[in-house]
């Protein structure tokens, strides 16, 4: 019998279990120095540690119950985090959260989430399989320098993120957020865009024709940059 | 790698760079240049993608 790898021990445990790592990790980043910061109050520690307390429930409940358990683990965590925050305001201030403590957290959550909604990992799937056949080949592969795109487009889009942490305005701090959240998914989807269009079938001399279509865009963009420096040679 | 590939990419890189600017000038509260960043970065982006989808095929 074959040893059992990460993914069935991981897939064994349950998605609760899988959550509760980037769960632990986004509350050690957000909650933890928020509800334990200088003048802090004991609501927001009690509420911290109820959310740790939330997280592992979820783990226990799950194994004994089974999934129906894991959408009150997860409100539960959730709530109690944002009663911890509210509890301490003066700790989630803009001026107080330096930039990769921001994207951390950031990635924390957005990973606790993804595992929350998902189902738990699956390991390898060949004795699973009902069909003796060989597994079908597929017909395309997927061409090299794709995730190269995807690589650029993701990497140019973190980049946006590291901006703006230092502002004292609350409004302006979450407007710079949002602002470079949507920038950011539209450079992905730029990005995707770019890395798909490659596998289009070219016609002859296509490359006169790409510079055509879009040359309006280049146009525009020429005006822009005279626009911008007419302004800069007036100021 | 086709000229017009390349010169998506640098278009690409070109539209991140402007919402950088855009950000920055956000920050700073300098709301007309970073409407103009913002939108000059949208026009590179839009621009990057048509430059390189290709025309139809004969």
């Amino acid at each position: 019998m074959r040893p059992e790898g990460i993914f069935q021990r991981l897939s064994a445990m349950g998605a609760a279990a899988q959550a509760s790592v980037p769960g632990a990790y986004a509350w050690a980043v957000t909650v933890a120095p928020a509800a334990w910061a200088r003048g802090s109050p004991v609501v927001a520690k009690v509420a911290a540690v109820a959310a740790l307390l939330a997280l592992g429930g979820g783990i226990v409940g799950e194994r004994a119950a089974g999934g129906k358990v894991r959408p009150f683990a997860m409100w539960g965590f959730v709530l109690c985090c944002a009663l911890a925050w509210s509890a301490a305001p003066a700790a989630l201030a803009p001026l107080r959260i330096d930039a990769p403590r921001g994207v951390a957290g950031m990635v924390g959550w957005a990973l606790f989430a993804f595992a929350f909604a998902a189902p738990s990992l699956q390991g390898r799937r060949e004795e699973e399989r009902i069909l003796d056949a060989p597994e079908l080949s597929p017909r395309k592969t997927v061409a090299r320098g794709d995730a190269a795109y995807l690589v650029l487009g993701s990497a140019l889009a973190t980049a946006l993120q590291i901006i703006g942490w230092r502002v004292a305005t609350a409004e302006r701090a979450l407007l710079i957020r949002f602002s470079a959240l949507a920038a950011g998914i539209a450079i992905v989807g730029a990005a995707a865009d770019l890395a798909l269009v490659r596998h289009a079938p070219r016609a002859r001399r296509s490359r006169t024709r790409r510079l055509r279509t879009g040359m309006v865009m280049l146009v525009v963009l020429g005006l822009l940059g005279l626009t911008g420096i007419l302004f800069a040679l007036r100021g | 790698m086709h000229l017009v590939d390349a010169l998506a990419i640098m278009l690409l890189v070109a539209a991140t760079t402007a919402f950088v600017l855009g950000e920055r000038a956000l920050a700073r509260a300098e709301d007309l240049s970073a409407m103009y960043w913002l939108v000059v970065g949208i026009v590179s982006l839009q621009a990057a993608v048509q430059v390189a989808r290709p025309g139809k095929a004969a």
